[in-house]
């Protein structure tokens, strides 16, 4: 009985995982199917070709170089927009604070729908024409939020100790900030841009929306969709999988190996999160 | 001496600056819009004019009071699915894993990295009338001969929950994970039974961890149409599809604009209750 | 050393600037450039058209005819296939088009049951064909020369014509010949599923109640709904579907479906037990339709026009694509090189299947009572 209760979690866990991993394995497995009509639903047999031919349904390649590049350019706006709220949310008292932290948690808290349909009014309104800016403009929209959860964590975790040290021997603000501040808060800023990239990827509902005649990834699955999805959509998403997978693993083994090498210094500086507060007199 | 040194007042505004512009652009103004659109009336044929319509309101109520209750039922549902699938495999991780904790965390999120529609769709390939898991079904009488899963409300869901499941599973992970393990063993000094433990200790205090988790998986679940659209039929539908219908097939944008908009009330509604439950700053943070 | 302060001020200005700048000027770079409207012969043509409507080279990963075409006059074509449902489309351009931008696109195609064909043209928002550029327009066939909605036949010409029956899946089912037969038989109860097009459902139960789908009253389109509601109602119909009855078709989930005549041609190479028909008390035929948006060249989308009514070229695409040609001639040429094809009823009906099909009335499919009523059917 001890030895069922024992490894009842971790049974349950296994399990767990593998629900969690099914579908992910059917659209791994799938990609390498070789159909032989339209439908990609039965294994017919294992071929390289999808992989090799990756971009032969018309508009699957236009629709990931539209998608990737969607991704890197909302990426890198939102996480500079989203850090500088970030810094200027955990670091300065001002007027309407309340409402800044209301206003940016409101989009994280609004359906994607509702935040698709509102931009979409609004385009049409203003008669701008939908396409790749406006969603460009979507995307950075809802991930603003995203990077400043993400980067405010760490801000509030952040010892300024550090940054008054290099303040007392001799640098200025901006030096500080350049030299210190960044470097410590990059992989929390890293994390951030890499999970705004991963919703840019992957966004359907709002692109749905707003994106006029203009095709993302997500929105080409769900044109297939309609009608027969080729096994290249398959190879695309396990490829997308596959990559964000190793920059995860990638990130987890060298925050291993720099915590390694910090643990292997002498300790010839004393670090200020091991010195003890001093009493308060 | 430099401008903002003398106006150093000015730094936070200017950091904020813009950010705030651009969610102020293309956040707010548009709600504004739509809620300047819920009130007009007309068709697509004939034009819309502004004439506060507070009919539209009433109208979409009174026609979609079903796919309303049905949203919010199954997103509850999905919810605490979600919350039961998740919490013993993240409590596993934080207290068992030991240091393949952050290669397990990776695999709880990996499902995110497949593209949403590809791997919903994945679950139309599973859950085939024709295939094993319905076959299984019907082997052990859990599903009649005829049974499918497939295009039930079983199906919409169990995709939801899916879905949805990292995000209530990553919250409570974080909270559970910074739960110090001395107070544990304090608990077990004092006599306490592992289940007491458990329920005195643990749980509390992963219950930022469950409030974040159900606000992140509810949200998004109440107002998703993917999963219906996909793994349901017209029977399932809930509010998300009305509103892509109206919106882009049906071109009644004032209905749609007003549906919109209750459904974002209602959530507040349920996110201030919530808040006010369990207090704002561990929402905001 | 200028004060460090500065730079900063400088970088979170230029990141902001940078932003606000490059917005409008995306917007103005990816918004619609007016196209090349008018009176000359551009080098790009640009077809919106829908998925598996043209025809395919596996191997080559090409589209012969337009490769063909290209040779022909130096006319290179980008073809976009991100046409999937009527309404979808036309959402997605109808901003543009009401402020007269162009779309970017020379020819797109809509289907004429239902309702935005006919609104695109009321709206005046095609370009005129120029006929001067299509001889080969004497080609097409008697019954398409004047539909309702184009009577001269001034802004759209026919791509391929389909027809709605009812399919289904011999190893499940034996036969299903009736709309009733598919509504009513428990044996089929959750495994059929019907079109969610306005003119293609509603159109085969007024055949099945005795009633004429091509002039619909209030009387003919209530008794028509309720009996589809009961359907939904009693749980006969599993769902409404677009393309997408055809998985669930070939996989077995379903036993029967309203479904269009090409698309199970398409599906009998991946599940030889697929059957359609028409139903015994008649079914609806519909057309493709090739239109010039607003903005589009005129000159260039009448050229291809000209070219895929040659019934050589024709032939290659309806070889492939197994709808029905509007390209009179089309048969002959096919005759020699796909005897099989040539004798398809699903491809070339004969006139007693034809006698037996009905267009849908277009007046009813802008009826906006009946739209919403649809809608609610449909379950949103």
């Amino acid at each position: 009985m001890r030895w069922v209760k024992r490894h009842l979690l971790p049974a349950y866990a296994f399990l767990a995982f593998c629900y969690l991993l099914l579908p992910i394995a059917v659209v791994i497995l799938f990609s390498f199917n070789a159909p032989s009509g339209r439908y990609n639903y039965v294994w017919e047999g294992f071929t390289l070709d999808n992989w090799i031919h990756w971009d032969a349904p018309s508009g699957i390649q236009s629709a990931v170089v539209k998608s990737l590049e969607i991704g890197v350019v909302s990426t890198v706006c939102a996480t500079v927009l989203g850090t500088l709220l970030a810094l200027a949310i955990v670091r300065h008292r001002f007027r309407g604070r309340g409402a800044t932290n209301m206003l940016i948690f409101l989009p994280m808290s609004t359906p994607e729908i509702v935040l698709g349909a509102s931009l979409l009014t609004l385009f049409l309104n203003r008669q701008i024409v939908t396409g790749f800016g406006t969603i460009f403009i979507a995307h950075v929209m809802f991930i603003v939020s995203y990077v400043v959860v993400t980067v405010k964590a760490r801000l509030i975790d952040f010892d300024r100790h550090l940054e008054e040290a290099a303040m007392d021997l001799g640098a200025n603000e901006w030096v500080t900030f350049r030299k210190v501040t960044l470097p410590l808060l990059a992989p929390a800023i890293l994390s951030a841009a890499l999970l705004g990239f991963a919703l840019s990827i992957d966004d359907f509902v709002i692109t749905y929306f707003v994106s006029g005649p203009t095709q993302t990834f997500p929105l080409f699955v769900w044109g297939a969709a309609r009608v027969a999805v080729p096994p290249q959509v398959n190879v695309v998403a396990s490829a997308i999988f596959m990559v964000a997978v190793l920059v995860m693993i990638g990130n987890v083994l060298w925050g291993l190996r720099a915590r390694r090498a910090r643990e292997s210094m002498p300790a010839a500086v004393p670090i200020p999160e091991a010195l003890p507060r001093p009493e308060p007199i | 001496m430099s401008f903002l040194h003398r106006h150093k007042g000015l730094t936070p505004y200017l950091l904020l600056l813009p950010g705030i512009l651009w969610l102020a652009l293309f956040f707010v103004a548009p709600l504004g819009f739509l809620g300047y659109q819920s009130l007009q009336s007309g068709t697509f044929d004939t034009g819309y004019t502004f004439d506060w319509a507070f009919s539209n309101y009433w109208n979409a109520i009174s026609d979609y009071h079903e796919q309303f209750v049905r949203s919010f039922v199954y997103a509850g549902i999905a919810t605490i699915l979600a919350l039961l699938v998740s919490y013993p495999l993240v409590y596993w991780i934080a207290f068992r894993a030991g240091r393949w904790k952050n290669v397990f965390l990776i695999l709880i999120v990996a499902p995110l990295f497949v593209t949403y529609l590809v791997r919903t769709l994945a679950w139309l390939n599973i859950l085939a009338d024709e295939g094993p898991v319905v076959g299984f079904l019907r082997d052990i009488h859990v599903l009649g001969p005829d049974g499918r899963l497939l295009a039930t409300s079983v199906a919409v869901v169990a995709g939801i929950t899916y879905n949805f499941l990292p995000f209530m599973a990553l919250p409570v992970y974080v909270s559970l994970e910074q739960i110090d393990a001395r107070l544990l063993e304090a608990a077990e000094d004092l006599y306490a039974s592992k289940r007491q433990a458990f329920l005195h200790v643990t749980l509390p205090l992963s219950a930022p961890g469950i409030v974040a988790g159900t606000l992140l998986t509810f949200i998004p679940a109440a107002g998703d149409f993917i999963n219906a659209q996909l793994l349901g039929t017209p029977r399932q539908y809930m509010v998300g599809n009305v509103i892509q219908s109206k919106f882009l097939d049906v071109l009644d944008y004032p209905s749609a604009a007003a549906l919109s908009f209750i459904l974002m009330a209602l959530i507040l509604v349920g996110l201030l209750a919530y808040a006010r439950a369990v207090g704002t700053e561990r929402l905001t943070g | 050393m200028s004060t460090p302060i500065t730079r900063r001020q400088l970088v979170e200005r230029g990141a902001a600037g940078l932003t606000l700048l490059s917005l409008p000027g995306l917007l103005a770079a990816c918004g619609g450039s007016s196209g090349g409207g008018g009176g000359e012969l551009a080098d790009v043509l640009r077809f919106s058209n829908w998925p598996l409507y043209i025809d395919y080279d596996e191997k080559a990963k090409t589209h012969p005819t337009l490769d063909q075409f290209t040779a022909k006059t130096g006319i290179k074509v980008e073809y976009f296939e991100d046409i999937n449902s009527n309404a979808e489309y036309f959402g997605k351009i109808q901003r543009p088009l009401s402020q007269g931008q162009s779309i970017d696109r020379d020819i797109i195609v809509l289907t004429d049951n239902e309702r935005f064909l006919g609104l695109m043209i009321d709206k005046g928002w095609v370009e005129e064909l120029d006929k001067d550029l299509i001889p080969n327009f004497t080609n097409l066939i008697d019954a398409q020369k004047s539909p309702p909605f184009d009577p001269d036949r001034k802004y759209s010409l026919p791509w391929q014509s389909g027809m709605t029956g009812i399919a289904w899946n011999e190893k499940i089912t034996g036969p299903v010949t009736t709309v009733t037969q598919l509504f009513e038989d428990p044996k089929l109860k959750g495994k059929v599923t019907a079109l969610n097009g306005m003119g293609d459902t509603p159109g085969l139960v007024m055949l099945d109640n005795g009633d004429d789908p091509s002039n619909v009253t209030d009387e003919t389109w209530n008794a028509a709904v309720e009996r589809i509601q009961s359907a939904v109602d009693s749980g006969q119909i599993r769902r409404f579907t677009g393309n997408d009855y055809a998985q669930p078709l070939s996989q077995g989930d379903l036993a029967a479906a309203i479904a269009w005549s090409g698309d199970i041609y398409q599906l009998l190479s991946s599940n030889p037990s697929l059957k359609w028909a028409l139903p015994t008390k008649g079914g609806i035929i519909w057309t493709d339709n090739m239109i010039i948006p607003t903005g589009g060249s005129v000159p260039t989308a009448s050229t291809y026009m000209n070219f895929v009514y040659d019934p050589k070229i024709a032939a290659q695409i309806t070889a492939y694509v197994a709808y029905v040609p509007p390209v009179s001639g089309t048969q002959a040429v096919l005759q020699k090189s796909d005897p099989e094809l040539a004798k398809s009823q699903l491809v070339f009906p004969s006139d007693e299947v034809l006698a037996k099909t009905h267009q849908y009335d277009s007046a009813a499919l802008n009826n906006q009572d009946y739209i919403e009523q649809w809608q609610r059917v449909l379950g949103a």
